[in-house]
């Protein structure tokens, strides 16, 4: 709890730097913030294009399938690779003031919430000009999805940072770990597809899976999303939230001279 | 109101030596595999303070003496809180202010002025705050037009100038000084004594390293002599300097 005061104290710091972040990212590009909402959309349009013509499936909906996976799971994957790198890259700062740690993973989540934010505008438009009938009180049932996905990426990018202080190479390894997990999740591939394959088990006890749904069941079926949804995921933040506070009380203090 | 002071029970402190071998998974793996072949040569942790026990009470005025990595910036950094130690207590009362490596921190593509923002926002400073003290901090640095260009337009000279407004801007129960008088053109240079003159007389605590016996007789009152992590004297700044030129007189002969 005092951790938590201590970075709630240093906000005015982490909030600039997850500014600065957007700003030197949307700085070198033509269109700005726009291109954070362009790009998942030209993306998709592709995808949907090509997947809906092999797997012969209804493209308006196919596409916003694609879109929500594409988004959510690209905000945890930079989270958690750009957080492994977050202390190496703040050595300057840890350096010289002692800010809690967590702080600097705070701010490449943050940033990248922002992004998401952005992306998923992008997302809302699209279902709301091809799928209209789906508007109604079940999408307010999506948007505790960017609270829970900071609390699951927040302390993930924590702990990934903890070792990659001390595993220069974490970040090649994790680039593997991610695209195995994007294989064997419904991300881009239809939930029914792992079923009908008899892997549904890749389907029910995959947090993924739970996630994607707090977005979906809303926008694509307009339903309410499952309790379970919501606690597989709170269940996850959890757990790491719990292992990053394990790791951080007893590596935190030594992270100083693996800079 | 609580009274500041710094207080030491034999303190140790020890780098891993894990710092200083390759760090990879692939190194990791690649151990796994031959742990049975001969071990290269091993690294040693190193131990930068040993068993230091001393008080600094309010009011004190300290220099720190020692040849290079004889402990004095470990110091320093422990007393700030950056490094963990290995045993022993260490008891701080006091807000501390630590001006350390003044040109780290710069974002070189934001102005000089954007800069003094964020610098104040990493020192803990609210963006309110660091208003309060942007006018009088530019007019300090005295940069003319460049404070409104990017840091990367900036000579070395003139980056100390700013770093060095901005960090004395705000002062602090305790001070700590590594070495940070010493740059700037002879113009500047007069203003920073002054200027650190001033917050040495605002502060508590001053605990300054140098090698300018000089500027440590005129700052400071007592002494400590730090030789290969411990601290071998402890007395009036005078003897800690003849105590100083002693070790370092035999060393240089050894």
């Amino acid at each position: 709890m005092t951790y938590l005061t201590e970075v709630w104290a240093a906000r005015y710091f982490w909030v600039h730097l997850a500014l600065s972040d957007l700003r030197s990212r949307w700085r070198r590009s033509f269109f700005g913030a726009l291109w954070s909402m362009l790009q998942p959309l030209f993306m998709t349009l592709m995808l949907a294009f090509v997947l809906g013509r092999v797997f012969k499936l209804n493209v308006l909906h196919y596409a916003p399938y694609i879109l929500s996976g594409m988004i959510v799971w690209e905000y945890v994957v930079s989270t958690a690779i750009n957080g492994a790198l977050a202390f190496v890259q703040a050595d300057a700062y840890i350096k010289q003031c002692r800010h809690p740690l967590a702080i600097y993973t705070l701010r490449t989540a943050l940033a990248n919430l922002i992004v998401l934010l952005l992306a998923s505008v992008t997302l809302l438009l699209w279902v709301l000009v091809t799928l209209p009938g789906n508007f109604g009180w079940a999408w307010l049932g999506a948007l505790p999805v960017f609270p829970l996905l900071l609390a699951v990426a927040w302390p993930l990018a924590t702990l990934l940072a903890y070792i990659g202080v001390r595993f220069r190479d974490l970040q090649h390894a994790l680039g593997l770990v991610f695209q195995a997990l994007w294989f064997v999740s419904p991300i881009y591939f239809e939930a029914r597809f792992f079923r009908e394959g008899g892997l549904g088990v890749l389907v029910d006890y995959n947090p993924v899976y739970h996630l994607l749904e707090i977005v979906r069941a809303p926008l694509l079926n307009g339903t309410w999303p499952a309790l379970t949804n919501y606690a597989v995921v709170a269940g996850c933040a959890l757990v790491l939230g719990l292992l990053a506070w394990l790791v951080g009380r007893r590596a935190e203090s030594k992270v100083i001279f693996y800079l | 109101m609580n009274r500041s002071y710094i207080r030491l029970e034999a303190v140790d402190l020890l780098y891993s030596s894990m710092a200083y071998k390759e760090r990879s998974l692939k190194a990791l793996l690649a151990n796994m595999l031959n742990r049975r072949g001969a071990r290269a040569s091993v690294i040693h942790d190193v131990h930068a303070l040993k068993h230091v026990s001393l008080e600094i009470r309010e009011g004190e005025r300290v220099g720190l003496l020692g040849h290079n990595g004889a402990g004095k910036s470990t110091f320093l950094k422990t007393v700030a809180g950056l490094y963990p130690i290995s045993s022993g207590k260490v008891t701080v009362e006091g807000t501390v202010r630590a001006l350390f490596d003044l040109s780290l921190g710069f974002e070189p593509d934001a102005t000089g002025r954007e800069n003094i923002l964020y610098r104040g926002l990493l020192l803990g400073l609210s963006p309110k705050a660091i208003r309060a003290l942007e006018e009088e901090i530019v007019a300090f640095a005295d940069l003319g037009e460049f404070i409104d260009y990017p840091i990367k337009t900036y000579s070395a000279g003139m980056m100390v100038r700013l770093a060095f407004a901005i960090s004395t801007a705000v002062g602090g129960d305790i001070l700590l000084l590594d070495e940070v008088i010493g740059a700037g053109d002879a113009k500047f240079m007069e203003r920073a004594k002054k200027r650190i003159k001033s917050l040495i007389e605002n502060s508590k605590i001053l605990v300054l390293a140098s090698h300018d016996f000089a500027a440590l007789e005129s700052i400071c009152e007592r002494g400590l002599v730090f030789h290969h992590g411990e601290v071998v004297h402890d007395g009036s700044i005078q003897s800690a300097i003849q105590v100083f030129r002693k070790i370092n007189g035999l060393s240089e002969l050894i």
